[in-house]
């Protein structure tokens, strides 16, 4: 359960975290190559968070229904079909493998 | 102002898909709230001003089970770290001023960021970094405030495949963006090692490794194309 205190200390922490994120870089002091790695670190961490969220549950390495969600976004992507329907079709097929399984 | 920056890759409906997407989680993440017994204006007040549902979540997951509200809250705190590296890797592009960057910073998201990432010229990174975070925030902040009121109304999340569409609009934004060799490995390697880190380190943690497959972009000169 959420209470007034832990929302103070987790949106201090959380905006920290961010506001450090954005004050440690100087923009004018970057070179090339900072920037080049930098630029990639997005899709790298994007990567990241959709392996977890698809294969992991709290911590833990999970197979469930979502990863037959998400190659059937991973091919609607590929096809480049539009987005909307790539995450529509996404929970419904999740949804459906549930209720059959 | 307009609601879609014209001259930018950024599409009508991309926006709406990232606002949908975030609409509807965040329904379901005030329900996880509501049901751990947290009173509604709690849920609204958390959503406003911590902004981050991996946080609260993460909080939620360690209380619920059995874990002290300090656990919780180093715990949520953890999970968000990859936020603060996110917000790095966009800041040589944003505004000069720090101050700027420090306001931006409360918007830092995975898909505004993507999406801001990709354009060309630094003054369209920001025009879609503040378009996008608007059109994710106030959904967001919108669908977190209707769960949090009328929650029980959807009995169960998951039946409706909810927990996907996040991974799929994560899909959807990445796609796009593997047009070389090093961003594939870079991509595939980000996704490797945080799955080999999960059961290892504490939430959020993984993500902070998976950060350094960027590196590969010092790899090969002719990849300078961007």
């Amino acid at each position: 359960m959420l209470t007034w205190g832990v929302v103070a200390v987790l949106a201090i922490g959380v905006y920290g975290q961010r506001a450090l994120g954005m004050a440690l870089i100087d923009p004018e002091r970057l070179g090339h190559r900072s920037r080049q790695v930098l630029a990639m670190v997005p899709l790298s961490i994007l990567c990241a968070v959709t392996a977890l969220q698809t294969l992991s549950t709290r911590g833990e390495l999970v197979v469930d229904a979502r990863v037959a969600g998400i190659i059937a976004a991973a091919v609607l992507s590929w096809k480049r079909v539009p987005m909307f329907a790539v995450v529509v079709v996404a929970a419904a097929v999740t949804s459906a493998v549930r209720v059959l399984s | 102002m307009r609601q879609i920056p014209t001259g930018t890759s950024l599409t009508v409906g991309e926006a709406w898909t990232i606002a949908f997407t975030y609409f509807t989680v965040a329904i379901t993440v005030s329900l996880v709230h509501s049901t751990a017994g947290t009173p509604p204006w709690i849920i609204v007040a958390a959503t406003l001003l911590v902004n981050s549902a991996t946080a609260t979540l993460a909080y939620a997951a360690v209380t619920a089970a059995g874990g002290s509200a300090t656990a919780g809250v180093v715990a949520g705190c953890l999970t968000a770290t990859r936020f603060g590296v996110l917000a790095a890797a966009l800041a040589p592009r944003l505004w000069p001023e720090r101050w700027k960057r420090t306001v931006a910073a409360f918007a830092a998201f995975d898909p505004n960021i993507a999406l801001a990432n990709r354009e060309q010229k630094d003054v369209d990174v920001r025009r879609v970094y503040v378009a996008m975070s608007l059109w994710l925030v106030l959904p967001w902040w919108l669908g977190a405030s209707l769960g949090a009121v009328i929650g029980d109304w959807i009995s169960n999340p998951k039946a409706l495949g909810m927990d996907a569409m996040f991974p799929a609009l994560f899909i959807a934004i990445i796609r796009p963006q593997l047009t070389t060799n090093n961003a594939r490995l870079i991509a595939i390697l980000g996704a490797g090692i945080a799955l080999a880190l999960v059961e290892v380190l504490q939430g959020g943690l993984p993500f902070l490794v998976a950060a350094l497959p960027a590196l590969l972009a010092l790899r090969s000169r002719d990849e300078r194309r961007t």
